[in-house]
Formats: C-alpha cells, structure tokens, sequence
C-alpha cells in the first residue's frame, strides 16, 4: 500500500473512533444530566404520566448500550431518529440549519486567513517597529475577547448606531445580497479571535523562515523582497497555519453557539443549544454528531494536506513504509 | 515593499468596510414592508397542534389560523362574542348548544367547517391517541363528556359535570382552535408543523429557527378579516437580542423586560404597553421538613423577608407586590389579604420560641440574574433574623426536575415562579394534597382547600365561586407556607404604526386583531 493511502486509512480510523467517542462520551454524560423536556416545556402541567411517556418516545427508558446500539445502527443508514415533539425528522432538522452555520465557518474562516496574513506580514516586515508593536497589542486585544462580547459590540456599533447592517436571522435564502449583510458581523465576531491568533502564527514563522539561509542567499542574489515573500518565504510559513486551522475549525463551531444565539440566527449550534435547555437529547446528540463529524473532517483533511504539501512528513512517511 | 504590502491591505480594508452599509441598504426597512409586520416571539414553534401545543407562542398562531367556536374580544378584558359559531348556549351547567355559520372553508382544499369537524376538534383531547398518548392538555376538556352532532351546522357539548371555565381555558383559548378531521386524519403526525384552519390568517411559510409566516387567508368567511397582509414570527430567544432589533426596527413588536421601557419611551417612533401580571411568584415553605414544620418558624421566615425591597432590588421597583395568590384582575382575589411588614426582630423572636435560633437552611431557585437577585436578598434579609440561608441556583432543566414525584421532598425553601391562567382554579389547582408528591412544593395538605378546590371548579355561580377561592386563600394564609412576592408584569415595545392585541394574562396575543394605527 503506497505510504500515503496508508497514511489516510490511518487518519480515517483515527477519526471514526475519536467520532464514536465523543458520542459514547456524550450517552454517559446525559445519563447524569437532571430534568426532562416535558417538565421544562410544560412546567407544572407536566403529568408524571406525560412525563414517562415523552422518556419512552426519546427511548430513554433503554438500557445506555441499547441506547447507543440503537442510535449508531440507524445513524449509519442516515436515521437520526424523530423529534418527539415537532414529530420531524431529526435529520431535517440538521439539514434546514447546516448550510447556515457551514457559511458561518466558512466565512469566519476567509475573514481570519485573509486578515491574518495580511496583518502576521506586515508585522513581520517590520520587527520592532511601531507598527509591528501596535499590531502585537491589537492581536493579543482580538485573542482575549471572547466572541459573544465582540458580536454585541458589533450589533451596538454597526446595526443599531450607523443602521449599516441587520441583527437578527440568515436573510432571505433567495436573496445573496440580503444573506451577505446577515453573514458579515456574525462572521466578524468569530473570526476576530483567530485574526489575532493568525497574525502572531504568521508574523513568528514567516520571521523564521526570513533568517533562514536560503532567503538569505535570495537577497544576496538581489531577488526582490516583495517576490522573496510572496513566493518562496510565505508558502513555508503558511505550513503551521494550515495545521492550526483544523483546530480553528472546531473553536469557530463552538463560537457560533454564542454567535447564533446572539445574532438569533439559525444554526447547529443553536439547535444544540435551545436542546440542551429542553434536555431534547435526541437532537443534542445528533447535533453534537453533526459538528464533531464537521470537526474530524476538517482535522482530517488538514493533516492529509500537510502530509502533501510538507515534504518532512512526506519523508518521513516514506521511511516509515 | 511593505509599504506596497501595508497599502493594499489598509486599501483592501477600507473598501470592504465603504461595502458594508451597501450590503444592509437594500433589505432594510424600518419595521417592515406595507401591510406587513414583524413580531418576535421568544422560541420558535414546536407543535402546533391544539392538544399538544407547548405554549403561548403556538396558542397565539392557533388562534390566528383556526377559528374558534367563540373568541375573545380584542382588549384587556376576558370578553367573548362568538366566531365560528352563529350562536353559541349555555344551555345547562353541563350542556352547551352551537350552530355555526354555513360556507366557513378550510385551507388547503379540506371543505366546509362543520359540527362533526367540532366534535373531532374537542374529543381528541379526551380520547387518547395512537398507542395510547394522552394529549398534553387534556386537563383543558377534562370536564366533556362527548359532543353530540344534531346537524351538518349543529351540535350540543355535553359535560359530565359543569365546567365554569370551559369558555376561558377551552372554546376560546388555544384548545378550542377547530380542526378539519379529514386533514388531520391525512397529516398524522404532521399536523404539529401544519396547521389546517379555517381562520383569518394562515401558515405561509415556515422555515425553523428563523421565522414563521403568517399570511392571510384568502378564503376566510368570517366576520374579522385580517389587517395585515403578512405577519413575520421571528423568534429571538435573547430578551437583548430582541430589544437591539426593535430598536434597529427589525422588529415591530416585542415583550421587553421592565427595566428597558424609559429607553424605548424615547423613541418618537415607538410606543410601549404594560400590563400588570397575573402570574405568581411566592417563596415556598415545606412545611414537612423539620423545623420548618413549626408553624413559628414559618411565621418568623415570613416576618424576615423584605418583599418590597425584593421588588426594588431584584424588579427595579416595576412591578407591585402580590399579597395573596390571586392577581387582582382574577375572580376571586382577596383584596383584603393581609400586609406582612419586614420585621426581623420580630422574626427572631418567633424563631427563639420556636426553639430554632441559629436556623441554618436552603433557598433553592432558578439561576437566571433576576431570581438570584431575589434569592441574595433573601439571604441578606434572613441573615438579620439569625437565619443563615445558603443558596442553591439550579438551571430550569434540574429547577423543574423537581416535579419528578418526591423529589420535592428535602426542599426548604423555594423561590417558584408559575404563570397562569385566566381561571383561578388553574392556580389553586398546585396547592391541593393530591399534588404533594408533584408540584405542591410546600407540601401543605388540607382537606378543607382540597373540597373548596374541588366545589369551585364545579359550580357556575360567579359570586359563589369567588368566596370559596377568597377562603382557600384564608387557608394558605393561615399556614404561613407562601410568602407571595409578585404577579409579575408585561411590558411590550411596539412602534406607533402598529396596533398589537394583548389578552390579560400578557402572553396571548391576538395577531388577527392587530392592526395599523
């Protein structure tokens, strides 16, 4: 088998069983979790009866290996059970609110490496200087805010002082221009963190890799610095950045929990969210299925890509084989 | 070169920044289109099926879609005057008499509102269903026995014993919404997300956890056509959330917490309404759990609490302070109940006769802001007294999970908030023997409220009805096993151009009674 097919089995393995993991993780755990939906949905009105019969339905009255048995042989065929009380197909209901969140991360995503780039060079460019200084502190300021006080900021300064953009909701889906105005803030509010975290990320590698001897020897060869950058320098620097942003990935989904609630935008993670509240374990785990299968996806893909693009991984698994 | 670097970027930033207000422009209008309004609603629907609807939010969209036999008048006051029906009889205290209007069709092609669709709509709660479900609110239409069709328009609602509040939890509130039997026996299950009625307004569109709407119907015969065009259900968990969109005019209507109205009075564009609360929040006392079963001790509590600085500490002062169970609007409120002074040497007295100085106990409550607030000065207030309370905050899911039988059982006290209903004997319904082991926290029995209980919810006379509830709330008081804190209150941020329809208890809306100013 050549290295690197063996090197994906291996990933897709590892993957499946972090995967089977955190569901099992999450089986445990509920069962320590106090309350039920209909008490909290009904209050007082909710008969004892009301009560058993709504655990039945949610299959909570099984044994925890039945439980799990039950949800991974029919999550396997695509069967995500069905809400007890919407009575819809839990699955559509995933379904209806991923493109949202998945243009969330994905937005977050561009927004955070483009700005990150471009902030992590210009400080790299000018070591010590001002401006290197001032964008050091302005990072470390967008790591150490969380993401929630951003996006109210946000919401206070461009939606209700100069009435530039929406509040609340995805926009109208037939609209691009209209879902564009709904996506800047919330995307701003979860990328702002990892803007910072890039820019330090970048600004540190790209400094190594600029006092390294082979661009030494491209400045001594007159190879303009913009080119040197841009071509040779910035492509080694990106290779950490690639490997963080797996991680990113998984941090902007747990964002956009705060995100979608702030922004009253539909969303994983607010369907996650509003379930936990109700104690709708079937959509919880589901839902928390859908993000970590997001999640070891992404993780997946970004180590594959670095074994592509690094040549010492490469190398290394090669030797290896 | 980076300086090269530099400007691009500082370029590329403040392009995308000029965009900005570009992207916003063309979608925004100030509380929306022409004959169009945006509501929010705290939660998106769940089941709008009458029988196993969740709450206010889906008894308001019932009531818009599905007419009624009768229906409340638009305004502050429990008023009827009928709907569906061309007349409607209480012919006896346990029989009721329709006819209703020929030619009222349902939407989505399922014909002509008819008696049997009447009988359909109603027996469901009382039959169970597949496999045996007992509908959510069966408790509404406990009290029928069955409905007799007479006619294609007629029938008669028989009752196995009288039920004097069948109008106000019942025929007009959202387990009254009439339902075509044809298109609920087709949908199944899907009826909790498709509503067929025959209503002013119906279920447009809707797309989960970003709206619902409500557009009218263009077949509706009856005698109150819908204003608006269109209503746009926006759910907004967030209370600030909510606030930040009606002020960014997204919104043109939404509850708001009390403290916030100064801000939305200042808007020309905005107006606000309050109706005072006839929900209630008390401290509960379990007066089997020693020494709190000594009837001293539960006086001293009582004499150590500062309700009022409750209501200025933890409600900013906007609401007023309950003095018994009963809001003032209900039938049967005691306007005599007495005023318990905040008086904690008094409390300490009572506490040393009692035998129980240096009293250490729990406060169990919700953990929202306002509840621990309330639960801090209690412990302040308590402290004076001797009484050292320690606190404990529970989110709602484990909060409510104290219903779970005898899980109430180690309480000591407890700060409960419950809303209500329109009849008083949905409230004193938690307070009788039966509910002990449930939601009747205090876990005080007495056979004397268990038989009032049970006479006044049978018994038609007003008057009648009223005492027996006044010497409940005698008995409660007597226990000293609640110290009532408020009936709470609801404020609501609405613009001017908009006329809402708020019932009494503040969480029914009557969306076909909005209207333009």
């Amino acid at each position: 088998m050549p290295p690197l097919v063996h090197y994906i089995a291996h990933r897709l393995a590892a993957a499946l069983l972090t995967l089977t993991g955190a569901i099992l993780f999450l089986f445990v755990i509920i069962q320590f979790v106090p309350g039920d939906m209909i008490s909290i949905l009904l209050g007082p009105r909710a008969t004892p009866e009301l009560r058993a019969e709504f655990a039945q339905r949610m299959g909570l009255d099984r044994s925890i290996p039945e439980q799990i048995w039950l949800f991974f042989s029919r999550a396997i065929t695509g069967d995500l059970g069905t809400d007890v009380i919407s009575n819809r197909k839990i699955l559509d209901m995933i379904l209806d609110v991923l493109p949202n969140s998945l243009q969330l991360a994905g937005a977050a995503l561009l927004v955070s490496t483009v700005f990150g780039i471009a902030l992590g060079c210009i400080a790299a460019l000018k070591p010590g200087s001002t401006i290197d200084t001032v964008l050091g502190v302005v990072s470390v300021s967008f790591i150490t805010t969380p993401a929630f006080v951003i996006a109210i900021f946000l919401l206070l300064i461009f939606s209700l002082q100069l009435h530039w953009l929406p509040v609340i909701g995805a926009g109208d889906p037939d609209d691009p221009l209209d879902r564009l105005s709904h996506l800047v803030l919330p995307a701003m509010a979860i990328s702002i963190t990892w803007i910072g975290y890039l820019a330090r990320l970048i600004r540190a590698s790209l400094l190594e890799v600029l006092s390294e001897q082979h661009v030494r020897m491209m400045r001594a060869y007159g190879v303009p610095e913009v080119r040197i950058v841009r071509h040779f320098a910035l492509r080694l620097a990106l290779v950490p950045m690639i490997a963080v942003m797996g991680i990113g990935v998984g941090d902007m989904i747990s964002n956009a929990v705060f995100v979608e609630v702030i922004f009253a935008r539909p969303g994983v993670g607010r369907l996650i969210y509003e379930a936990i509240l109700l104690r709708n374990f079937p959509v919880v785990q589901a839902g928390i299925l859908t993000t970590v299968l997001i999640y070891v996806t992404c993780n997946m893909l970004v180590d594959i890509l670095n074994a592509v693009i690094d040549p010492r991984i490469a190398r290394s698994l090669k030797q290896a084989a | 070169m980076a300086l090269s670097l530099d400007r691009r970027s500082l370029l590329l930033t403040a392009s995308g920044a000029a965009a900005l207000p570009l992207l916003g422009l063309g979608s925004r209008v100030a509380f929306g289109a022409e004959g169009e309004i945006t509501v929010r609603i705290e939660k998106d629907i769940s089941n709008l099926d009458p029988a196993n609807r969740v709450g206010s939010v889906e008894d308001n969209i019932i009531i818009a879609v599905c007419q009624t036999l009768a229906r409340f008048k638009p305004g502050t006051t429990l008023e009827w005057e009928p709907d569906a029906a061309k007349t409607i009889t209480q012919v006896s205290e346990t029989e009721i008499a329709f006819e209703l209007h020929p030619g009222q069709m349902f939407t989505g092609g399922y014909g002509e509102l008819t008696a049997e669709d009447v009988k359909f709509s109603y027996e469901r709660f009382i039959n169970p269903g597949d496999a045996g479900k007992k509908a959510a609110y069966a408790d509404d239409w406990a009290a029928l026995d069955h409905v007799e069709v007479t006619g294609k328009y007629t029938g008669r609602i028989l009752f196995k014993n009288p039920a004097p509040a069948i109008f106000v939890i019942g025929i007009c509130d959202g387990s009254g919404g009439l339902l075509s039997k044809k298109a609920t026996l087709e949908l199944g299950d899907k009826i909790a997300t498709t509503l067929i009625g025959s209503g002013p307004y119906l279920v447009k569109e809707w797309k989960p956890n970003d709206h619902l709407t409500l557009e009218v119907n263009p077949d509706y015969k009856g005698n109150a056509p819908a204003p608006y065009q269109r209503i746009v259900l926006k759910p907004i968990p967030e209370w600030q959330t909510a606030l930040l969109a009606f002020q960014a005019k997204e919104v043109a209507f939404t509850e708001i917490e009390p403290t916030v109205v100064g801000e939305i009075e200042k808007d020309p564009e905005s107006a606000v309404i309050r109706i005072d609360g006839i929900d209630y929040e008390w401290i509960g006392i379990n007066v089997e759990k020693p020494p709190f079963d000594n009837i001293k001790v539960r006086q001293a509590i009582r004499y150590g609490i500062d309700v009022d600085a409750i209501i200025a500490g933890a409600w900013s002062g906007t609401v007023s302070r309950a003095k018994t169970l009963l809001a003032p609007q209900l039938l049967g409120h005691w306007a005599d109940a007495p005023v318990y002074p905040y008086d904690p040497a008094k409390a300490k007295a009572l506490l040393e006769e009692a035998g129980a100085s240096g009293l250490k106990c729990t406060l169990t409550c919700l953990n929202d802001a306002r509840t621990q607030a309330e639960a801090q000065i209690v412990q302040a207030n308590l402290a004076e007294a001797g009484v050292t309370v320690s606190i404990n905050a529970m989110d709602p899911g484990a909060y409510w999970d104290l219903g779970t039988p005898d899980k109430s059982k180690d309480l000591e006290l407890t700060i409960i908030p419950y809303s209500s209903k329109t009849d008083p004997g949905f409230q004193t319904q938690w307070f009788v023997s039966s509910q002990v082991t449930i939601w009747n926290w205090q876990r005080w029995k007495n056979p004397e409220f268990d038989k009032l209980h049970v006479e006044a919810g049978s018994i038609t006379d007003p008057e009648e009805r009223a005492k027996k509830y006044i010497r409940m709330q005698q008995l409660l008081d007597e226990s000293a096993s609640c110290i009532w804190i408020t009936h709470g209150v609801h404020d609501f941020a609405h613009a001017k151009s908009l006329v809402p329809a708020i019932l009494p208890n503040g969480s029914n809306w009557q969306y076909r009674f909005f209207k333009p100013a």
